[in-house]
């Protein structure tokens, strides 16, 4: 079987080929898409993750080095609220902010999937245009508004319909790479707010495009979408 | 495939397996004892996934960090009728794993070994983490494929890399490479679904 043959005679193989992460580019935006939009084909995904999931027993073992516990303490304790000794590059900032606000900075490098907390903002001079969005749902409920702000790096959103017990509501933006990217967990009940990682931020522009999708309590355990998509819309700049 | 094919799910790997599930529902509940069991248990296997696809080990170390964190925060939304408890860590892993490397655009063209050396070697069937009845029937799928196609789909798996990668990395055009794994995993959607 080493005939070549051109793409288009092969067997579509494409949920096998997105679990074993083998695609890329345009390749995978599209598998990508076809997970948030075909239940099917995501399930299919799901069950080749199983089966390649087989694998992880022969996988060769290796001791982590020391000291990388510790530092995961350190990281859920700062999730939490417990404030951490300042050390290594903190102090710098430390002596410039508040004790709390040291805490706040930590829990927001450490970008947890819901972060409703206000972030000290870099003064930076807003000279960027707000982006704003309706994100409409697919099928019934209520639309709800987004507005970025790319000066600040703040992601706002109105309070969403709760989703169903054990359910988690997790948005995404598809952007320039055609790719979702995860923005974090809908608080529930309340409003949002994101502050994405930097090339994160870097989707959000006009022309790109907000979804909301039910996934799993605690967000998509792969990284990328697995549940129907429940709201969407597109960012505007005003 | 050694001593016990499609062992029944009893004995010490049930129980290892049980008690995985165990502290990983604990986790969940916010249970730091339990999370510190978990690193214990899973911290050298998660590690050595992260190690191969990053390629060194401070990179691994960063990944592994973030891994933990991963769990931590979403240890509630594991639900053990859905994956086993090794699966649904590594599969963390090894996402986390990739996502790193292709975003800091490594395309290393000498990874720091080369893949396991699968082809001969037993699939552990004592292995504590995984042991079910299912265990072996990917094994046994691969087995049945060509060695390119077999080949090409242990080392994307393994390695965590692209089609693009696959070709550079086994010397054939990009072409052959789809064919190859593309076959191949028809094939073992045939095989596993028998």
């Amino acid at each position: 079987m080493t005939d070549i043959r051109t793409p288009d005679d092969l067997p579509d193989v494409t949920a096998a080929e997105l679990a074993l992460g083998v695609l890329e580019g345009e390749e995978r935006a599209v598998a990508l898409r076809r997970v948030l939009a075909e239940p099917g084909f995501a399930q299919s995904v799901e069950t080749w993750r199983e089966y390649f999931g087989q694998l992880f027993a022969v996988w060769p073992e290796a001791a982590a080095p020391d000291g990388v516990f510790e530092r995961i303490e350190r990281s859920i304790d700062a999730l939490h609220g417990v404030v951490p000794p300042s050390r290594g590059i903190w102090p710098a900032v430390a002596g410039l902010m508040s004790v709390a606000a040291v805490g706040l900075l930590v829990f927001v490098v450490a970008r947890p999937p819901q972060a409703p907390l206000p972030v000290p903002a870099p003064s930076v001079v807003a000279t960027q245009p707000l982006l704003v969005a309706s994100i409409a749902p697919t099928a019934k409920g209520a639309a709800i508004a987004a507005v970025y702000d790319p000066a600040r790096g703040v992601l706002r959103l109105t309070t969403a319909e709760a989703p169903a017990a054990r359910r988690s509501a997790e948005l995404w933006v598809i952007g320039a790479d055609k790719t979702p990217h995860s923005l974090g967990l809908l608080t529930p009940g309340g409003a949002t707010r994101v502050t994405p990682a930097p090339a994160i931020r870097r989707q959000l522009a006009a022309g790109a495009t907000l979804a909301v999708t039910i996934e799993p309590e605690g967000g998509s355990p792969t990284g990328a979408p697995t549940g129907p998509i429940v709201l969407k819309g597109d960012l505007t700049a005003v | 495939m050694t001593d016990t094919p499609a062992a029944p799910i009893i004995g010490r790997d049930a129980v290892a397996r049980a008690e995985l599930v165990e502290i990983l529902v604990r986790t969940g509940d916010e249970d730091r004892a339990a999370f510190r069991d978990l690193y214990i248990r899973t911290n050298a296997k998660l590690f050595g996934i992260c190690l191969r696809i990053c390629g060194e080990r401070e990179a691994a170390a960063d990944v592994l960090h973030d891994v933990y964190l991963t769990v931590w925060k979403r240890a509630g939304a594991y639900e053990p009728s859905r994956a086993s408890p090794i699966t649904w860590l590594a599969t963390i892993a090894r996402n986390r794993a990739i996502d790193w490397r292709r975003a800091n655009g490594t395309r290393r063209s000498a990874p720091i070994e080369e893949a396991p050396e699968l082809v001969d070697a037993a699939p552990l069937a004592s292995d504590a983490l995984i042991a079910d009845e299912e265990a072996h029937s990917l094994h046994r799928c691969l087995e049945e494929l060509d060695g390119n196609q077999r080949e090409s789909i242990r080392t994307a798996f393994f390695q965590g890399v692209t089609y693009a990668e696959l070709a550079e990395r086994l010397s054939v055009p990009l072409g052959t490479m789809k064919s190859w794994v593309r076959r191949g995993l028809a094939r073992l959607r045939e095989c596993l679904e028998a």
